[in-house]
Formats: structure tokens, sequence, C-alpha cells
């Protein structure tokens, strides 16, 4: 007899964000029965939070004109650092124009190409042309020659998430949300489901489908200091690791967002920047320049964030109780442009730091934003080593985001991806054998979850306080593991680490753990949660180079010979370190070279006739 | 530093026989403290048990809502320091309790799209290779006005109706009629918009005490777009058959 | 859907509803307001009093009128009175949430449906006082104050608020105007109607009955 309810559908969606949902669609469309499990309701999904943009080469504006797919492709390979899968990104960039047109349809209210001349904060004169009036316009954003991120004022994300749920609805696909995928189900060859909590009851479940999609987002939240949203805890990651048979990609590559506000880490979007905003240091002097003469404020975000960190060690912070901090000064775009096309930026400054971007200067600081790094896929979304089993957005790496994601490239993966590999899971279950699966098998996996549960509640294994762990975890990738890394440092995170992890193990609660109980939710996640503290940790220590947001003061040179390739981590049973493995990069198009912009590019003082 | 106090609502639906209570902390209260920091403080140092929501704590999704001293608001982004004495935190009325302070929101709203079937309504096919329809970008911000909307159910939780009309939508219900009514890439007829929301489960199911208006954390127009749908679907209600 | 929604179903009911309401509220708000600017021409003499009483009559208007606001307010009764919630746990609900939202619209509400029900029953012996004291003159209407002043006291105050209030808040619904300059502007008429209304009285009881 089975104590737990068993659901089975064609396909299950683990995550309800952009890209989840935007994959689901494409199943539903087909037919196949779809069920999508989220730990909170779709439009709360982190996605929402995206406020942007995203980019797609239509080349409406004035200031994106003679934009096509080829700028945007070289753009993203350049911001990647020659570390992204240069086939991937020739499917995304060609598709992202449709799939923008798409959202269109289902709904989006893109901002539109308003005709006629206009002035930019930097005194620029451009007209915009009437007969492209109507069409989705665009903004500028980091690491970009074209203005291309398409936008709906500051709510890109929001708008974006609104839409596409509004089609799941539409299609009736069955969303379970709060409830957490826990542990994947798989017989070694094939994935058959997960084993989830619901987390309005406590309730475990066991979900069968034929194929699995993992859609989790990112891990911003092992970091003190993230943007991401407090659920983002890399969850989908963790349960494809401890399969030990699934390797995640590149997880040393963590994207640092140049303006996180002080002190509370909110995302200040880079379109204050893309819409004219400058960095300015404790003297009030707009540095960037200096060191960034062409791209200035809009070189990509990890050298952005590297050109901070180094002015502020250079004593030019602003001293804070937060540690020393730079200024984001939008004040000279005026009311009108800051209380609508930047709204939600004027919002978030008043509502946590009490000022007013209109007049006052927002206190920054680079801060932990997003996850290159992932669970390894191929170009269809297939996860490496099961079967029917897929990762698409932040949670993949699918790899088109390399060593350094641009601004606004991932809220176009989310839609991109989720179509594209949407299609090819689906493609994929129809041509799927029937569900075969061993009752034992499945139950094991059920009942293995229930003793973790039973032995955190017993305290069997120890009394390790689980939020005492989690401040030791955050802080040791806060310390050793951020934007600029060392030898040293890198290998006292890992020491650290793997201390806290073994402490993990030994958690025990201290309450009741009944019901929907949110220590022992905590409880469960945390020694995933420091296994990818150590694919990111060890995999930056062991990568012997500099490569976009992977900077080693230690090898300050990007090293093309030796490490033109992708870390694979695997977590074997019984470990408490990942066995890493490499893969060469797939170059096809553009071979590697100069980003210009950046400190590789040595005669950037001379401003290069580059992008 | 100073202390504060909270009183917060305690009740745990698998354990009925505990009938609700106020549950009194203190804390220390660190300049800038909000009530996303407090119950976070509250649960890892004082009591694990403690149920509460927050997702983005940036106030843009719409996940924390609860009553603070009596007001449905946002608890990211309320600064306890805008508060007096004791701050006594409630949740949600009308949503479903999930425990403490945990409301099921999530459900609510998705039955309230369904209902009011919040989807474009269009009978064209998509053409990848064609460009985009034009739209004007006043309108684009026009519907946007709308689409802000975060769900987050401060204004059902304020609105008598809705507290005692189970099939009430509320104003986030007509402001989302609203957002579609406006969109030219909708073509639903007069009739389909009428037999959503012409009734006293929407647009005239309004008594106008505006508990929405004033306290929507998002600051919508609700006033407004309630009125506007209210027009609307008289001169529909009168113009169709 | 259940069977009896199907049979029972007419799409248009709650629009014409929500139509008599505003429409027998404006009436009667109007009704009131005009109502009281009569009886206040007291402040100006018995004579005028009487003469206006006197031509009412004599045109007929009071007995077209009359039966027209009765009617009117029993309608208003049945459109405005559906919201009201007549089950004692939810009377309990909106009391315990007007405590805790102290929203002053909500607060307002609570005491316009209060009020209503007051007026409802003050207001039919109002008239069936006066239907039966027919006519109006100025002896029979101080005759009528000085037995039961504080009865015409009370449901001037009631009266003066639920239409003040109410015609505040179908504005609000309707959209026509913005709420806070509304707020003014109801309550300005509401306390120059009040201060006549008080003033007449006032110089009924001084006249006394006859």
């Amino acid at each position: 007899m089975s104590n737990y309810t068993t659901i089975v559908s064609d396909v299950l969606v683990v995550g309800a964000g952009l890209a989840g949902e935007r994959a689901a669609i494409e199943a539903a469309s087909r037919g196949l029965d779809v069920i999508i499990l989220s730990l909170v309701p779709p439009r709360r999904s982190h996605s929402t939070a995206a406020q942007g943009g995203c980019q797609a080469s239509l080349g409406n504006c004035a200031m994106g004109s003679g934009d096509n797919t080829d700028v945007h492709f070289a753009d993203t390979v350049k911001g990647s650092d020659w570390g992204c899968d240069q086939e991937v990104a020739r499917l995304f960039v060609e598709t992202a124009p449709k799939a923008v047109r798409q959202m269109s349809m289902w709904g989006v209210p893109w901002n539109r190409v308003v005709g006629g001349k206009k002035t930019l904060p930097d005194g620029r004169e451009v007209e915009d042309p009437k007969e492209k009036e109507g069409l989705i316009t665009a903004r500028d954003f980091g690491g970009t020659a074209k203005w291309r991120t398409c936008y709906t004022a500051d709510g890109a994300g929001h708008t974006l998430q609104y839409a596409v749920d509004s089609v799941v609805i539409k299609l009736g696909i069955t969303v379970h949300d709060r409830t957490e995928a826990i542990s994947l189900i798989h017989d070694g060859e094939t994935c058959l489901g997960v084993v989830a909590r619901c987390l309005k009851t406590g309730e475990l479940r066991i979900y069968l489908a034929k194929s699995t999609v993992i859609a989790t987002g990112g891990y911003g939240r092992l970091y003190g200091a993230s943007t991401n949203a407090i659920i983002n805890e890399g969850n989908g990651m963790s349960i494809a690791l401890n399969t030990g048979l699934v390797p995640l990609g590149n997880m040393e590559a963590v994207q640092f967002h140049p303006t996180g506000m002080v002190p509370v880490w909110i995302l200040i979007t880079e379109g204050a920047r893309g819409d004219g905003g400058y960095l300015l240091d404790k003297n009030h002097h707009r540095f960037m320049p200096d060191y960034e003469p062409k791209k200035k404020e809009l070189a990509s975000r990890d050298v952005v964030s590297r050109r901070m960190i180094q002015h502020i060690r250079k004593g030019h912070g602003v001293d804070s109780p937060y540690g020393p901090h730079l200024w984001l000064d939008i004040r000279h775009l005026g009311a009108k442009h800051i209380n609508t096309n930047l709204r939600e930026i004027a919002n978030i400054c008043k509502n946590f730091n009490g000022i007013d971007p209109v007049n006052a200067l927002i206190p920054v600081r680079p801060t932990q934003h997003y996850s290159m790094g992932g669970v390894r896929t191929n170009i269809d979304g297939q996860v490496y080593g099961l079967k029917g089993l897929f990762a698409v957005g932040e949670a993949a790496c699918w790899d088109l985001h390399g060593f350094n994601r641009l601004g606004g490239n991932s809220l176009a993966e989310t839609i991109v991806s989720g179509w594209i590999v949407g299609k090819k899971m689906a493609e994929y279950t129809l041509g799927a054998a029937e569900l075969n699966y061993q009752y034992n098998n499945v139950q094991g996996f059920a009942k293995e979850q229930q003793e973790r549960i039973n032995n955190l509640i017993a305290g069997k294994q120890g009394k390790e306080n689980v939020y005492a762990l989690r401040k030791e975890m955050e802080q040791t990738l806060m310390d050793y593991v951020g934007i600029f890394r060392n030898g040293p440092d890198l290998q006292k995170a890992v020491d650290n680490l793997k201390e806290i992890y073994h402490r993990s193990l030994k958690i025990g609660l201290q309450s009741s753990g009944k019901g929907a109980n949110p220590e022992l939710s905590t409880c469960l996640r945390m020694p995933g949660m420091l296994r990818l503290a150590l694919c990111i940790s060890y995999g930056a220590l062991t990568r012997t180079e500099s490569r976009g947001s992977h900077a080693r003061e230690d090898f300050p040179k990007r090293d093309d010979a030796n490490w033109l390739k992708r870390t694979l981590a695997y977590w074997k049973e019984g470990s408490d370190l990942p066995d890493l493995q490499y893969e060469p990069v797939k170059i096809t198009e553009l071979p590697p070279g100069d980003r210009g912009y950046g400190e590789s590019s040595a005669s950037s003082a001379e401003g290069k006739k580059q992008n | 530093m100073s202390t504060r106090k909270f009183s917060i609502f305690r009740y745990n639906p698998i354990t009925p026989e505990v009938k609700p209570f106020m549950q009194e902390y203190t804390i220390e209260e660190p300049p800038g403290m909000t009530i996303f920091v407090a119950l976070n403080k509250i649960r890892e140092e004082l009591d694990p048990t403690l149920m509460f929501d927050f997702v983005c704590r940036a106030a843009i999704c719409g996940s924390c809502a609860m009553i603070i001293n009596g007001k449905p608001r946002l608890a990211c982004k309320t600064l306890t320091s805008d508060l007096k004495g004791t701050v006594t935190l409630m949740p949600l009325p009308v949503f479903k309790l999930i425990g403490d302070l945990s409301v099921d929101t999530g459900t609510w709203f998705r039955h309230l799209s369904v209902k009011t079937k919040s989807w474009i309504h269009s009978s064209k096919e998509f053409d990848p290779n064609a460009p985009e329809d034009r739209m004007d970008n006043e309108t684009a911000l026009e519907i946007y006005e709308a689409e802000r909307c975060i769900e987050c159910g401060c204004c059902i939780a304020g609105c008598v109706t809705a507290n005692i009309r189970e099939d009430f939508l509320g104003a986030a219900g007509i402001n989302r009629v609203a957002r579609f009514m406006v969109d030219p890439r909708d073509e639903r007829s007069k009739e389909e918009y009428f037999d959503v929301i012409g009734s006293d489960e929407g647009a005239f199911g309004c008594m106008g005490l505006m508990a929405c208006d004033d306290n929507c954390p998002m600051q919508l127009p609700l006033q407004l777009q309630l009125s506007f749908v209210r027009r609307k679907m008289v001169s529909f209600g009168l113009s169709i058959k | 859907m259940l069977v009896q929604k199907i049979l029972t179903r007419n799409p248009k009911a709650e629009l014409y509803y929500d139509l008599v309401e505003l429409f027998t509220g404006i009436t009667l708000v109007g009704f009131l307001w005009t109502h009281m600017l009569f009886v206040s021409t007291i402040l100006l003499g018995s004579d005028l009093f009487n003469t206006l009483s006197k031509s009412l009559d004599d045109y007929y208007l009071s007995y077209v009128g009359i039966p027209f606001i009765v009617l009117v307010f029993i309608m208003h009764i049945l459109s405005a009175g559906r919201r009201l919630p007549t089950r004692y746990q939810e009377q309990k609900i909106i009391w315990r949430h007007a405590k805790m939202l102290q929203g002053t619209d909500t607060w307002v509400w609570v005491f316009q449906a209060i009020t209503g029900a007051a007026i409802f029953a003050l207001a039919s012996i109002h008239m069936f006082v006066v239907l039966t004291g027919w006519p109006i003159t100025a002896t029979t209407s101080a005759g009528r104050v000085e037995a039961f002043w504080w009865f015409y006291l009370v449901l001037l105050l009631l009266g003066e608020y639920h239409a003040g209030f109410g015609i505040y808040r179908q504005f609000v619904k309707w959209g026509w105007f913005p709420r806070k300059p509304l707020g003014y502007v109801s309550k300005l008429i509401t306390v120059i109607i009040l201060t006549l209304g008080v003033a007449a009285l006032w110089v009924f009881l001084q006249l006394g009955g006859a």
C-alpha cells in the first residue's frame, strides 16, 4: 500500500516562471497533459521582477536602426567572453524577434515607437521615423551595439509573466502552486518524475511523467546579498545534481549586477543606466568614462561591476555602515521620465530607502544577480545524463550566456528557450514509450524523503541549527567567492563550505515540523544548497584564468589555450566535493578575440573602433 | 537599540483544537527595519513555526500582503518606524488561511482569471515572419497602467462586499476587465464583456466604499477603473438585446 | 451551473437594480433637499409657508408628488436594501471589519445602512402623520413639532446624513467627479440643509401649536 498520492501526466514542469510556463504551453498546445509545480503562485515568480526588458533585434527605433541578428549574436558572444555555445546563441538571436512579437499577440503592452525628434540625456539628438510609429521600440542596455531591449515601462518581466500565465490559464493547464519538488525519481537512465512536498499541508506526493522539465530559476539566495527573490535557492539544480548522473555546467560563472541598492540589495534596473543614468563616486565624479571611454556605464555587467569595486578599492567609495558604496545618479532624466518609464525604481527608492531619485542619489554596490551556470543541457534542452529530463531558463546551462550574460538576454532567453525547448520536449514526449516504472523504485524515492523528514524531526542525526548554518554559508560565499577571486580565498571557501556541508547533514529541527512547517522546508533544502555552493567555489578554484564574471586576481587573463571549455560538475554519492569534468566550447562563427571593453582591451583608454 | 513588540495572529489548521490567538514577540529594532526583516528575525531567533509569505521582498510580486495595524499592506515595504506602538499583524481576510499570516491568494486569483477569462481573445493566427501589429504608445501605456496590479489582495481584503459575498470579484477583478477593454487586441463583444462582469459579482456589486482605492499598494487608480467599467457595463447592458 | 440558476437567469436584472438604486437615490436626495428648502420658508414667515403649501395643493403637485415619492421610496428600499447583510454572521463580519480597517468610507457606509433602516421606519411614520393631518399649514406643523420635536430632529439628522453621503457614494461609484472635492461639496450642502432644518424646527417650536 502506498501512503503517497500519485499523480500521473505526460509532462511535468517544475517551476512556473516564464521559461517553465512557456515550455508548458508548447506541450499543452500539442495535446499533452501537463502539470506545473511551483513554489508560489505563477504570477509571484521571480521572472516578474525583471524590470528592464528583453533583447530582440527588431531595429525599429532610431538608435536601433541597422540592428540585426548578426549584431545581436556578436554582442552576446562577446558578452559571454566566448564562453557560450555559439550554435545556441545563433538559434537564440534568430528566434528572439519572433518570440517578442508573439508576446505582443499574447498581450504584452510593449512600449511603441513614437515618431519625431528627441534629445537624449547626453545631449544627442535623434529622430524616430514616422513610418516606424507604433512598432515595438527598444531602450539601451549594457554591452549592446544597438538599442535592442524591448520593454514595457519598467515592468517587462511582470507583463510578460502575466501574458504567458494568461495563456496557461486559457489552455487550462493544471498548476499545483506551493508545491516543492524535493527529489527527482529515475531508474538510472530515464527520469520518471519527482517527489514533491505540499507547502500548504506538508504532505509528500509522487508525480510521474514521461518528461520532466526543470525551470526553477537561479540560486541567488546562496549569497547573503542578492537581488534575487527569497525563493531563488537553486532547488531544481540541486535535485538534478543529487541524482549523481546529471552535471551542472559552469557553476563558477556568477553574475553580479552593478546596481543593487544599499542596504536592502534590491535591484535597480540596468534601464536606469540605459536611459542615461550615471555612476558617481564620493566626490560626485562620473568615473566610468575614465575606465571605459567607449561604453562608459554601459559596458557589460561583469566589467562595470569590476570597475566599481576597483574604484572603491582605490578609496573613492562612499563610506556607510553597510560598507563602501557608489552613487547612481538619474536626477538629470527628469521627474516625468523617472515617474513613468522608471516608476518602479522611484517606488523602490522611496519605500526602501526613503529617497526620491528625482532629486537624490541612489546608493548602489554590485550585488549577486544571476547564475549563468545551471543544469547542463544540449541545444534541445535535454539534460545530460538522464532521458526524459529537460531544463530551461536560468536553472539551465543551455549555454547562451557563457561567463557573462547581457542585460535583457535572460528575459529573452526565457521566452525563446521556453518555446524551443518546449517544442523539442513535446516532440520527445509524443514519441516516447508509455511510462514504464518499477513500483518499488518509485516508492523508494518517496520513502527516502520521508525518512529524511522523520530524522530531521526526531533530531536523529544531530542538533545543528539550520539558520546558523545558512548564515555561515552566505557569508562564506560573500567573503571569498565574490567579484574578484583568488586561490587562497577560494580554498578557504571550499574548506569552510565542506565543513558546513558535513554539519548540514546533522541538522535537527527546533520545532515540531508538523504540516507546512517553514523550518522543515529550509532544512530539507540546506544540504542541496551547500552542494551548489561547493560546485561554485570549487569550480572557481579550479578554473585558473579570468573569463567574464569569473575574475581571478592571480590569473587576470583569459586563457583560451587551456580554458576554452565548460565545467561540468557531478556529485557522487557520499562525496563532499563535486567531481569536475570539462567539455570543449563550440566555436562556430566568431573565434575568441577582444570584447571591445573591459580589462582585456588593454588599450581601452584610447577607445577602440569596436562596438 | 530600541525594541519593538509584535502581536501576531496564530492559527494552524492542522491543529484545530488550538483556537486562534494573538502571540506577542519582542525584538530589537534596528533603523530601517521592515516587517520582512522583523518576521524573519522572529522566525529564526524566537519561533521557527511562524508561517508567513515573502517572495520578492521588493514590493513587486504581491505575496506578502497582510493586515498591519488594521490596514491591508505589503509587509515587505512597511517600515516599523512608520507604525506606532505594538505592531499587530493579522492574515488577510477573504482568502483561505494556510496558517498564521499565510493565506492562499494564488487559488483565489487563478479563479478570478478563469472567471473573467483574462486572456487576449483574438481570432488572429500568429505569423512568426510578419511584423507586429502596430499600437499607439499611449494605448500601450494605458494597458500597462491597469496591468500593474500585482494581485496582492489588499483591495479584496479591505472590501466589505468581498468579505461577505464569496462570488464578488472585487477591484482586482474589475480592474482586470478594464485592462482588456482598453486593449485593441482583444476582440470580445459587448455581450461577452457584459456576461463576464455585468452583474453583482462584478461591476454592480461594488458599493463604493473605496477601501480598495485607499489601500492599493501600487496606487492603481481603482476608483476611476471601477467607475469606468460600471459606466461601460451600463452602456453595453442597455444596448444589447 | 446549477439548474435553478439556469432557469432563472436574467443577465440584466442586476444592471436594472443598480440603475434603480441610482435614480431613486438621486430623486430622493433632490426631494429631500427641496422639501427642506420648502419647510425652511417658515424662516421667512408663516404666510409664505402657508401660501407655498396651498399653491402646491392647488396645482395638484402634492397629489401627484407624494404618491410618486412614496413609490420611489419603496423602490429605493428594495434596490439599495439588497446590499444589506441579513445574516447575523455577515453583520458581525462587517462590524469587525469596519473597526479593524478604520476606513472613514467604510464606517460612513455602516452608518448609512443603519440610518437607512431607521429612516424606513421614521419617514413612514412622518408621512402617515402628515397625510392624516392634511393640509399642511404653519400651525399644524408647529403643533407636530412642539409635541414631537425630538422625533423631527432625529429624522432630520438621519435623513440628511443618509442623503449627503448617499449622493457622494453614487457619484464616487459612477466616477463623475474625483472623490476628495466631492466629499467636501456633499458635506457642505448637508451642513447648509441641516442648519436650515434645525432653524426651521426652532421657529416652529417658537410658533407653538394652535
